[in-house]
Protein backbone atom coordinates (compact mmCIF):
# COMPACT_ATOMS: atom_id res chain seq x y z
CA UNK A 1 0.00 0.00 0.00
CA UNK A 2 1.40 3.41 -0.91
CA UNK A 3 1.46 5.91 2.50
CA UNK A 4 -0.77 8.78 0.45
CA UNK A 5 -1.21 11.46 3.03
CA UNK A 6 0.37 10.43 5.78
CA UNK A 7 3.23 12.03 7.30
CA UNK A 8 6.97 11.00 7.42
CA UNK A 9 6.49 9.76 11.64
CA UNK A 10 3.54 7.65 10.27
CA UNK A 11 5.42 5.81 7.69
CA UNK A 12 6.75 2.94 9.31
CA UNK A 13 10.47 3.64 10.09
CA UNK A 14 12.19 1.68 7.46
CA UNK A 15 9.82 3.05 4.90
CA UNK A 16 10.82 6.74 5.94
CA UNK A 17 13.73 7.83 3.71
CA UNK A 18 17.12 8.38 5.60
CA UNK A 19 17.96 12.06 6.12
CA UNK A 20 20.93 13.63 4.99
CA UNK A 21 22.08 13.83 8.23
CA UNK A 22 22.24 17.78 8.21
CA UNK A 23 19.53 18.46 10.72
CA UNK A 24 20.44 19.91 14.16
CA UNK A 25 19.73 20.72 17.48
CA UNK A 26 21.45 23.30 19.59
CA UNK A 27 25.00 22.15 21.54
CA UNK A 28 23.17 23.59 25.15
CA UNK A 29 20.48 20.23 24.48
CA UNK A 30 23.35 17.62 23.64
CA UNK A 31 25.58 19.03 26.56
CA UNK A 32 22.37 18.83 28.93
CA UNK A 33 21.40 15.22 27.49
CA UNK A 34 24.83 14.24 28.24
CA UNK A 35 25.42 15.60 31.67
CA UNK A 36 22.11 14.11 32.70
CA UNK A 37 23.84 10.56 30.80
CA UNK A 38 26.86 10.96 33.51
CA UNK A 39 24.76 12.28 36.27
CA UNK A 40 22.33 8.69 36.05
CA UNK A 41 25.35 6.54 35.30
CA UNK A 42 27.16 7.92 38.43
CA UNK A 43 24.03 6.72 41.03
CA UNK A 44 24.20 3.14 38.81
CA UNK A 45 28.17 2.41 40.14
CA UNK A 46 30.37 2.37 42.57
CA UNK A 47 33.59 3.77 41.04
CA UNK A 48 35.10 5.23 38.36
CA UNK A 49 36.33 2.42 36.51
CA UNK A 50 32.84 1.20 35.92
CA UNK A 51 31.24 4.63 35.40
CA UNK A 52 33.75 5.24 32.88
CA UNK A 53 32.72 1.71 31.17
CA UNK A 54 28.94 2.51 31.38
CA UNK A 55 29.47 5.57 29.53
CA UNK A 56 31.58 3.79 26.80
CA UNK A 57 28.92 1.10 26.80
CA UNK A 58 26.55 4.20 25.94
CA UNK A 59 28.71 5.56 22.98
CA UNK A 60 29.07 1.98 21.97
CA UNK A 61 24.94 2.10 20.95
CA UNK A 62 26.08 5.33 19.03
CA UNK A 63 29.14 3.74 17.05
CA UNK A 64 27.80 0.84 15.72
CA UNK A 65 24.69 2.90 14.31
CA UNK A 66 26.41 5.61 13.09
CA UNK A 67 28.35 3.35 11.02
CA UNK A 68 25.25 2.06 9.64
CA UNK A 69 24.06 5.54 8.98
CA UNK A 70 27.73 6.46 7.82
CA UNK A 71 28.45 3.82 4.73
CA UNK A 72 24.66 3.70 3.79
CA UNK A 73 25.16 7.78 3.33
CA UNK A 74 28.64 8.22 1.99
CA UNK A 75 30.40 5.21 1.17
CA UNK A 76 27.18 3.52 -1.17
CA UNK A 77 26.56 0.50 1.50
CA UNK A 78 30.66 -0.20 1.44
CA UNK A 79 32.57 -0.36 4.46
CA UNK A 80 36.44 0.28 5.02
CA UNK A 81 38.26 -3.13 4.98
CA UNK A 82 42.29 -1.98 5.78
CA UNK A 83 43.45 -0.50 8.82
CA UNK A 84 44.77 3.28 8.02
CA UNK A 85 41.74 3.57 5.90
CA UNK A 86 39.06 2.97 8.84
CA UNK A 87 41.06 4.72 10.77
CA UNK A 88 40.92 7.85 8.62
CA UNK A 89 37.48 6.98 8.29
CA UNK A 90 37.13 7.58 11.76
CA UNK A 91 39.23 10.55 12.42
CA UNK A 92 37.62 12.44 9.32
CA UNK A 93 34.59 11.21 8.23
CA UNK A 94 32.88 9.96 11.58
CA UNK A 95 34.24 12.99 13.61
CA UNK A 96 33.04 15.23 11.08
CA UNK A 97 29.09 14.24 11.35
CA UNK A 98 29.34 13.72 14.59
CA UNK A 99 31.55 16.79 15.88
CA UNK A 100 31.52 18.96 12.82
CA UNK A 101 35.08 18.73 12.25
CA UNK A 102 37.92 16.47 11.38
CA UNK A 103 40.00 15.37 14.46
CA UNK A 104 43.05 17.33 15.43
CA UNK A 105 45.55 14.35 14.63
CA UNK A 106 45.95 10.87 13.90
CA UNK A 107 49.15 9.21 15.27
CA UNK A 108 50.42 5.80 15.06
CA UNK A 109 51.89 4.58 18.99
CA UNK A 110 55.52 4.78 18.88
CA UNK A 111 56.05 1.89 21.54
CA UNK A 112 53.46 -0.52 20.38
CA UNK A 113 52.58 -1.77 16.36
CA UNK A 114 49.01 -1.90 17.72
CA UNK A 115 48.00 1.20 18.74
CA UNK A 116 46.84 4.47 17.15
CA UNK A 117 45.74 7.96 18.80
CA UNK A 118 42.99 10.39 17.57
CA UNK A 119 43.87 13.47 19.46
CA UNK A 120 41.48 16.67 20.21
CA UNK A 121 42.26 19.63 22.02
CA UNK A 122 38.82 20.22 23.28
CA UNK A 123 36.88 16.88 23.00
CA UNK A 124 33.18 18.24 22.60
CA UNK A 125 31.95 16.07 25.93
CA UNK A 126 34.50 17.78 27.77
CA UNK A 127 34.31 21.24 26.67
CA UNK A 128 31.97 22.56 29.86
CA UNK A 129 33.76 20.28 32.32
CA UNK A 130 35.56 20.21 35.74
CA UNK A 131 36.78 17.36 37.08
CA UNK A 132 37.08 17.10 40.85
CA UNK A 133 40.24 16.37 42.49
CA UNK A 134 38.51 13.33 44.38
CA UNK A 135 37.63 11.62 40.62
CA UNK A 136 41.36 11.58 39.94
CA UNK A 137 41.66 10.52 36.21
CA UNK A 138 37.65 10.46 35.18
CA UNK A 139 37.68 11.37 31.58
CA UNK A 140 34.06 11.79 30.12
CA UNK A 141 35.81 11.12 26.97
CA UNK A 142 34.82 7.27 27.43
CA UNK A 143 31.49 7.87 25.56
CA UNK A 144 33.83 9.16 22.44
CA UNK A 145 36.02 6.21 23.21
CA UNK A 146 33.15 4.09 23.04
CA UNK A 147 31.77 5.42 20.13
CA UNK A 148 34.94 4.78 18.40
CA UNK A 149 34.87 0.92 19.70
CA UNK A 150 31.60 0.79 17.98
CA UNK A 151 32.36 1.80 14.87
CA UNK A 152 35.59 -0.12 14.36
CA UNK A 153 33.82 -3.53 15.86
CA UNK A 154 31.09 -2.59 13.54
CA UNK A 155 33.45 -2.80 10.63
CA UNK A 156 35.31 -6.01 11.67
CA UNK A 157 38.34 -4.00 13.19
CA UNK A 158 37.81 -4.80 17.27
CA UNK A 159 39.80 -2.98 19.47
CA UNK A 160 40.33 -1.94 23.13
CA UNK A 161 39.34 2.14 22.81
CA UNK A 162 40.22 4.24 26.32
CA UNK A 163 40.27 8.12 26.74
CA UNK A 164 42.82 9.80 28.26
CA UNK A 165 44.04 13.68 29.21
CA UNK A 166 47.03 14.22 27.97
CA UNK A 167 48.88 17.40 28.98
CA UNK A 168 49.83 20.17 26.70
CA UNK A 169 52.71 22.49 27.19
CA UNK A 170 51.86 26.27 27.29
CA UNK A 171 48.04 25.11 27.29
CA UNK A 172 46.06 25.72 30.43
CA UNK A 173 43.66 22.88 29.14
CA UNK A 174 45.18 19.21 28.82
CA UNK A 175 44.08 17.37 25.21
CA UNK A 176 41.84 13.90 25.15
CA UNK A 177 43.72 11.57 23.50
CA UNK A 178 41.56 8.37 22.33
CA UNK A 179 44.25 5.54 22.65
CA UNK A 180 43.11 2.00 20.37
CA UNK A 181 44.54 -0.87 20.56
CA UNK A 182 43.68 -3.61 17.95
CA UNK A 183 43.19 -6.95 18.65
CA UNK A 184 45.45 -9.61 17.16
CA UNK A 185 43.49 -10.98 14.65
CA UNK A 186 42.93 -7.44 13.36
CA UNK A 187 46.71 -7.06 12.38
CA UNK A 188 47.15 -10.57 11.51
CA UNK A 189 44.54 -9.99 8.75
CA UNK A 190 46.05 -7.10 8.04
CA UNK A 191 49.40 -8.55 7.50
CA UNK A 192 47.81 -11.31 5.15
CA UNK A 193 46.35 -8.45 3.22
CA UNK A 194 49.67 -7.09 2.31
CA UNK B 1 13.31 44.52 28.98
CA UNK B 2 10.46 46.03 27.13
CA UNK B 3 8.02 42.71 26.34
CA UNK B 4 7.78 42.32 23.28
CA UNK B 5 4.86 42.54 21.65
CA UNK B 6 3.74 38.76 21.09
CA UNK B 7 5.02 35.97 22.86
CA UNK B 8 7.13 34.01 20.89
CA UNK B 9 9.09 37.09 19.62
CA UNK B 10 11.84 37.20 21.70
CA UNK B 11 15.05 37.57 19.90
CA UNK B 12 17.69 35.19 20.93
CA UNK B 13 21.16 35.08 20.13
CA UNK B 14 22.98 32.50 17.77
CA UNK B 15 23.18 29.14 19.51
CA UNK B 16 26.09 26.56 18.61
CA UNK B 17 24.69 23.39 17.39
CA UNK B 18 25.80 19.95 16.71
CA UNK B 19 24.42 17.16 14.40
CA UNK B 20 20.88 15.70 15.33
CA UNK B 21 22.03 12.35 14.90
CA UNK B 22 24.24 12.81 17.80
CA UNK B 23 21.60 13.78 20.01
CA UNK B 24 19.29 11.27 18.69
CA UNK B 25 21.18 8.94 18.98
CA UNK B 26 22.77 9.61 22.40
CA UNK B 27 18.98 9.81 23.62
CA UNK B 28 18.43 5.77 22.57
CA UNK B 29 21.58 4.65 23.99
CA UNK B 30 19.97 6.15 27.22
CA UNK B 31 16.41 4.71 26.86
CA UNK B 32 18.49 1.69 25.90
CA UNK B 33 20.45 1.50 29.03
CA UNK B 34 17.22 2.07 31.23
CA UNK B 35 15.30 -0.34 29.58
CA UNK B 36 18.52 -2.63 30.88
CA UNK B 37 18.44 -1.36 34.50
CA UNK B 38 14.58 -1.11 35.23
CA UNK B 39 13.52 -3.86 32.58
CA UNK B 40 9.79 -2.28 34.08
CA UNK B 41 8.40 -0.27 31.18
CA UNK B 42 6.32 2.00 33.55
CA UNK B 43 9.64 2.76 35.68
CA UNK B 44 11.50 3.64 32.41
CA UNK B 45 8.78 5.98 32.07
CA UNK B 46 9.07 7.20 35.45
CA UNK B 47 13.11 7.28 34.81
CA UNK B 48 12.69 9.26 31.74
CA UNK B 49 10.87 12.15 33.71
CA UNK B 50 13.03 12.33 36.45
CA UNK B 51 15.94 12.68 34.24
CA UNK B 52 13.91 15.17 32.05
CA UNK B 53 13.58 17.15 35.45
CA UNK B 54 17.04 17.24 36.03
CA UNK B 55 17.69 18.60 32.65
CA UNK B 56 15.16 21.24 32.84
CA UNK B 57 16.65 22.66 36.37
CA UNK B 58 19.55 23.02 34.31
CA UNK B 59 18.64 24.21 31.16
CA UNK B 60 16.04 27.42 32.62
CA UNK B 61 19.44 28.84 33.41
CA UNK B 62 20.71 28.27 29.34
CA UNK B 63 17.41 29.27 28.25
CA UNK B 64 17.11 32.77 30.31
CA UNK B 65 20.77 33.58 29.24
CA UNK B 66 20.01 33.14 25.68
CA UNK B 67 16.73 34.30 25.35
CA UNK B 68 17.32 37.57 27.77
CA UNK B 69 13.99 37.63 29.31
CA UNK B 70 14.11 38.63 32.21
CA UNK B 71 10.46 37.47 33.92
CA UNK B 72 7.99 34.82 33.27
CA UNK B 73 5.13 35.51 35.41
CA UNK B 74 1.81 35.07 33.21
CA UNK B 75 1.21 31.09 32.43
CA UNK B 76 -0.18 31.69 29.05
CA UNK B 77 2.88 33.41 27.78
CA UNK B 78 4.98 31.20 29.36
CA UNK B 79 3.31 28.44 27.68
CA UNK B 80 3.97 30.33 24.37
CA UNK B 81 7.58 30.85 24.96
CA UNK B 82 8.59 27.43 25.48
CA UNK B 83 6.56 26.65 22.23
CA UNK B 84 8.09 29.07 20.25
CA UNK B 85 11.35 30.15 21.87
CA UNK B 86 12.36 26.61 24.03
CA UNK B 87 11.70 23.74 21.31
CA UNK B 88 13.29 26.37 19.11
CA UNK B 89 16.21 27.12 20.69
CA UNK B 90 17.06 23.97 21.99
CA UNK B 91 15.84 21.10 19.25
CA UNK B 92 15.14 23.12 16.51
CA UNK B 93 11.72 22.91 15.79
CA UNK B 94 8.54 24.58 17.03
CA UNK B 95 5.35 23.49 18.63
CA UNK B 96 1.75 24.98 18.59
CA UNK B 97 -0.12 26.11 21.86
CA UNK B 98 -3.83 24.93 21.51
CA UNK B 99 -6.65 23.94 23.83
CA UNK B 100 -6.79 26.13 26.09
CA UNK B 101 -8.95 24.84 29.62
CA UNK B 102 -11.68 27.57 30.58
CA UNK B 103 -9.76 28.73 32.96
CA UNK B 104 -6.62 29.37 31.59
CA UNK B 105 -4.12 26.92 33.86
CA UNK B 106 -4.29 24.19 30.77
CA UNK B 107 -3.18 23.39 27.27
CA UNK B 108 -1.37 21.53 25.18
CA UNK B 109 1.78 21.72 23.48
CA UNK B 110 1.77 19.79 19.94
CA UNK B 111 4.88 19.19 18.22
CA UNK B 112 5.56 19.50 14.56
CA UNK B 113 8.60 17.50 14.22
CA UNK B 114 10.33 15.48 17.15
CA UNK B 115 14.10 14.57 16.63
CA UNK B 116 14.18 12.11 19.93
CA UNK B 117 11.78 9.91 17.52
CA UNK B 118 14.06 9.62 14.42
CA UNK B 119 14.90 6.04 13.93
CA UNK B 120 12.12 5.23 16.27
CA UNK B 121 9.91 2.20 15.99
CA UNK B 122 8.59 0.57 19.54
CA UNK B 123 9.28 -3.12 19.60
CA UNK B 124 5.96 -4.87 21.36
CA UNK B 125 8.21 -5.60 24.31
CA UNK B 126 8.02 -1.73 25.16
CA UNK B 127 4.45 -0.28 24.00
CA UNK B 128 3.90 1.05 27.34
CA UNK B 129 6.76 3.24 26.99
CA UNK B 130 6.42 6.65 26.23
CA UNK B 131 9.73 6.94 24.47
CA UNK B 132 9.98 10.55 24.82
CA UNK B 133 8.81 11.44 28.17
CA UNK B 134 11.93 13.26 28.94
CA UNK B 135 10.50 15.97 27.24
CA UNK B 136 8.00 16.28 30.18
CA UNK B 137 10.41 16.03 32.63
CA UNK B 138 12.44 19.10 31.04
CA UNK B 139 9.36 21.38 30.63
CA UNK B 140 8.29 20.85 34.37
CA UNK B 141 11.76 21.50 35.86
CA UNK B 142 12.18 24.60 33.75
CA UNK B 143 8.89 26.02 35.28
CA UNK B 144 9.09 24.92 38.82
CA UNK B 145 12.83 27.11 38.39
CA UNK B 146 10.89 30.13 37.52
CA UNK B 147 8.11 29.77 40.39
CA UNK B 148 5.76 27.26 38.83
CA UNK B 149 4.31 24.09 39.71
CA UNK B 150 2.72 21.67 37.21
CA UNK B 151 1.84 18.69 35.69
CA UNK B 152 3.39 17.81 32.40
CA UNK B 153 2.14 14.69 30.64
CA UNK B 154 2.47 12.89 26.81
CA UNK B 155 -1.60 12.78 25.94
CA UNK B 156 -0.23 11.74 21.97
CA UNK B 157 2.53 9.89 20.78
CA UNK B 158 3.18 9.16 17.51
CA UNK B 159 5.26 6.10 18.57
CA UNK B 160 2.41 4.79 19.73
CA UNK B 161 -0.01 5.45 16.71
CA UNK B 162 -1.58 8.83 17.38
CA UNK B 163 -1.27 11.30 14.47
CA UNK B 164 0.88 13.87 16.44
CA UNK B 165 2.93 14.37 19.27
CA UNK B 166 0.52 16.10 22.11
CA UNK B 167 1.97 17.27 25.62
CA UNK B 168 -0.18 18.27 28.16
CA UNK B 169 0.60 21.31 30.65
CA UNK B 170 -0.94 22.06 33.25
CA UNK B 171 -0.30 25.02 36.00
CA UNK B 172 -0.82 23.66 39.44
CA UNK B 173 0.04 26.49 41.48
CA UNK B 174 2.38 29.60 41.13
CA UNK B 175 5.69 29.54 44.65
CA UNK B 176 6.22 32.82 46.08
CA UNK B 177 9.86 33.02 46.69
CA UNK B 178 9.94 32.89 50.78
CA UNK B 179 12.82 33.81 53.31
CA UNK B 180 14.95 30.43 53.30
CA UNK B 181 15.98 30.19 56.75
CA UNK B 182 14.19 29.35 59.93
CA UNK B 183 15.08 31.68 62.71
CA UNK B 184 17.25 28.97 64.86
CA UNK B 185 19.78 28.72 62.20
CA UNK C 1 42.84 34.65 44.96
CA UNK C 2 46.06 34.64 43.39
CA UNK C 3 45.07 37.74 40.97
CA UNK C 4 44.79 39.96 43.91
CA UNK C 5 47.77 42.02 42.65
CA UNK C 6 45.78 42.72 39.13
CA UNK C 7 42.48 43.39 40.02
CA UNK C 8 42.84 45.77 43.07
CA UNK C 9 38.84 46.58 42.78
CA UNK C 10 37.20 43.57 43.07
CA UNK C 11 36.80 41.99 46.50
CA UNK C 12 34.03 39.15 46.04
CA UNK C 13 31.58 37.62 44.45
CA UNK C 14 28.40 35.57 46.15
CA UNK C 15 26.13 33.41 43.60
CA UNK C 16 22.92 31.87 45.59
CA UNK C 17 20.04 29.63 44.22
CA UNK C 18 16.61 30.60 44.82
CA UNK C 19 16.68 28.09 48.11
CA UNK C 20 19.43 30.30 49.76
CA UNK C 21 22.07 28.06 49.41
CA UNK C 22 25.59 29.64 48.80
CA UNK C 23 26.60 28.21 45.54
CA UNK C 24 29.79 29.68 45.18
CA UNK C 25 31.85 32.20 47.10
CA UNK C 26 34.71 34.23 45.69
CA UNK C 27 36.98 36.35 47.52
CA UNK C 28 39.74 38.45 45.47
CA UNK C 29 40.17 40.72 48.07
CA UNK C 30 38.69 40.99 51.53
CA UNK C 31 40.95 41.64 54.88
CA UNK C 32 38.78 41.90 57.37
CA UNK C 33 36.31 39.15 57.90
CA UNK C 34 34.80 39.37 61.48
CA UNK C 35 31.83 36.21 60.92
CA UNK C 36 31.90 32.41 59.95
CA UNK C 37 31.78 32.03 55.71
CA UNK C 38 27.83 30.66 57.02
CA UNK C 39 27.26 33.47 58.90
CA UNK C 40 28.25 35.56 56.27
CA UNK C 41 26.44 34.14 53.83
CA UNK C 42 23.29 33.86 55.65
CA UNK C 43 23.34 37.33 56.49
CA UNK C 44 24.14 38.54 52.72
CA UNK C 45 21.74 36.61 51.87
CA UNK C 46 19.18 38.46 54.20
CA UNK C 47 20.16 41.13 53.52
CA UNK C 48 19.14 40.98 49.65
CA UNK C 49 16.26 39.38 50.46
CA UNK C 50 15.21 42.68 52.75
CA UNK C 51 16.07 44.92 50.47
CA UNK C 52 14.56 43.66 47.54
CA UNK C 53 11.37 43.80 49.56
CA UNK C 54 11.65 47.54 50.89
CA UNK C 55 12.66 48.56 47.46
CA UNK C 56 9.35 47.42 45.94
CA UNK C 57 7.36 48.21 48.80
CA UNK C 58 8.64 51.83 48.50
CA UNK C 59 8.03 52.05 44.65
CA UNK C 60 6.13 55.28 44.43
CA UNK C 61 4.75 54.43 40.77
CA UNK C 62 4.65 50.68 40.57
CA UNK C 63 1.28 48.63 41.13
CA UNK C 64 2.12 45.66 43.25
CA UNK C 65 1.57 47.06 46.89
CA UNK C 66 1.54 43.56 49.03
CA UNK C 67 2.32 44.24 52.77
CA UNK C 68 5.68 44.53 53.40
CA UNK C 69 7.50 41.30 53.79
CA UNK C 70 4.80 39.13 52.01
CA UNK C 71 6.46 36.70 49.61
CA UNK C 72 6.64 37.87 46.11
CA UNK C 73 7.34 36.35 42.78
CA UNK C 74 10.84 36.37 41.36
CA UNK C 75 10.71 39.11 38.76
CA UNK C 76 7.81 40.91 40.39
CA UNK C 77 7.80 44.13 41.27
CA UNK C 78 10.69 46.78 41.22
CA UNK C 79 14.41 45.89 41.64
CA UNK C 80 17.25 47.43 42.90
CA UNK C 81 20.84 46.48 41.33
CA UNK C 82 23.39 48.07 43.01
CA UNK C 83 23.80 50.40 46.17
CA UNK C 84 26.96 52.24 47.38
CA UNK C 85 28.88 53.43 50.35
CA UNK C 86 31.87 55.03 51.59
CA UNK C 87 33.80 51.37 51.28
CA UNK C 88 32.00 49.46 49.04
CA UNK C 89 29.73 49.30 46.43
CA UNK C 90 27.12 46.36 45.85
CA UNK C 91 26.09 45.43 42.63
CA UNK C 92 23.28 42.66 42.42
CA UNK C 93 21.77 41.18 39.78
CA UNK C 94 18.62 38.15 39.61
CA UNK C 95 17.37 35.89 37.27
CA UNK C 96 14.14 35.12 37.07
CA UNK C 97 15.12 31.09 37.96
CA UNK C 98 15.89 32.86 41.49
CA UNK C 99 19.97 32.69 40.86
CA UNK C 100 21.40 35.83 42.88
CA UNK C 101 24.69 37.42 41.87
CA UNK C 102 25.94 39.86 44.34
CA UNK C 103 29.25 41.67 42.98
CA UNK C 104 30.92 43.36 45.90
CA UNK C 105 33.87 46.07 44.83
CA UNK C 106 35.78 49.18 45.03
CA UNK C 107 33.12 52.33 45.74
CA UNK C 108 34.45 53.76 42.49
CA UNK C 109 33.45 51.29 40.13
CA UNK C 110 30.99 52.06 37.74
CA UNK C 111 27.47 50.01 36.22
CA UNK C 112 28.42 46.34 36.62
CA UNK C 113 25.01 45.18 35.26
CA UNK C 114 26.61 44.09 32.20
CA UNK C 115 29.39 42.56 34.05
CA UNK C 116 26.87 40.47 36.11
CA UNK C 117 24.70 39.48 33.03
CA UNK C 118 27.86 37.69 31.35
CA UNK C 119 29.27 36.40 34.34
CA UNK C 120 25.50 34.40 34.65
CA UNK C 121 25.31 33.84 30.84
CA UNK C 122 29.12 33.53 29.77
CA UNK C 123 30.58 31.73 33.39
CA UNK C 124 28.01 30.63 34.96
CA UNK C 125 25.76 28.83 32.95
CA UNK C 126 28.71 27.53 31.00
CA UNK C 127 31.32 26.21 33.05
CA UNK C 128 28.77 25.54 35.93
CA UNK C 129 25.52 24.63 34.67
CA UNK C 130 26.70 22.65 31.87
CA UNK C 131 29.04 20.53 33.54
CA UNK C 132 28.29 17.05 33.44
CA UNK C 133 29.41 16.54 37.06
CA UNK C 134 28.17 19.45 38.98
CA UNK C 135 25.10 18.43 40.74
CA UNK C 136 22.51 21.47 40.75
CA UNK C 137 21.86 23.08 43.78
CA UNK C 138 24.99 21.93 45.83
CA UNK C 139 27.66 24.64 46.60
CA UNK C 140 30.67 23.89 43.65
CA UNK C 141 34.32 24.07 43.19
CA UNK C 142 34.80 24.32 39.55
CA UNK C 143 38.30 24.84 38.22
CA UNK C 144 37.30 26.24 34.78
CA UNK C 145 34.53 28.43 36.00
CA UNK C 146 37.31 30.20 38.60
CA UNK C 147 39.81 30.75 35.79
CA UNK C 148 37.41 32.04 33.82
CA UNK C 149 35.75 34.29 35.95
CA UNK C 150 39.78 35.44 37.16
CA UNK C 151 40.26 35.92 33.49
CA UNK C 152 37.28 38.14 33.04
CA UNK C 153 37.44 40.20 36.45
CA UNK C 154 40.51 41.94 35.40
CA UNK C 155 39.00 43.42 32.04
CA UNK C 156 36.67 45.26 34.60
CA UNK C 157 39.27 47.77 36.07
Amino acid sequence: MIGVGRSKQNLNVVDRPLGKGKTEVSLSAFAFLFSELVQYNQTRVDNIAELERRLEDAGYAVGIRMLELLCHREKGNRRETRLLNILSFVHSTVWKSLFGKVADSLEKGTEHEDEYMISEKELLVNRYISVPKDMGAFNCGAFVAGVVKGVLDGAGFPARVTAHFVAVEGQPRPRTTILIKFSEEVLQREARLG
Amino acid sequence: MAPPTRAGDYPFAPVDRVNAELFTLTYGAIVRQLLTDFEEVEEVNKQLDTMGYNIGVRLIDDFLAKSNITRCSEFKDTAEVIAKVGFKMFLGVSATVSNWSADGSECSLILDDNPLADFVELPDTCQGLFYCNILCGVIRGALEMVSMRTEVKFVKDMLRGDDAFEIRLKLLEQVAEEYPYKDDE
Amino acid sequence: MAAIASTPRMRCLYIFNRDGVCLHYHVWLRPLTTLSPHQDQKLMFGLLFSLKSFTAKMDPVGGNKGNLGAPNLPGQGCSFHSFRTNTYKLSFMESPSGIKLILITDPRMGDLRDALKYIYSNIYVEYVVKNPLYTPGQPFKCELFNATLDQYVKTLQ
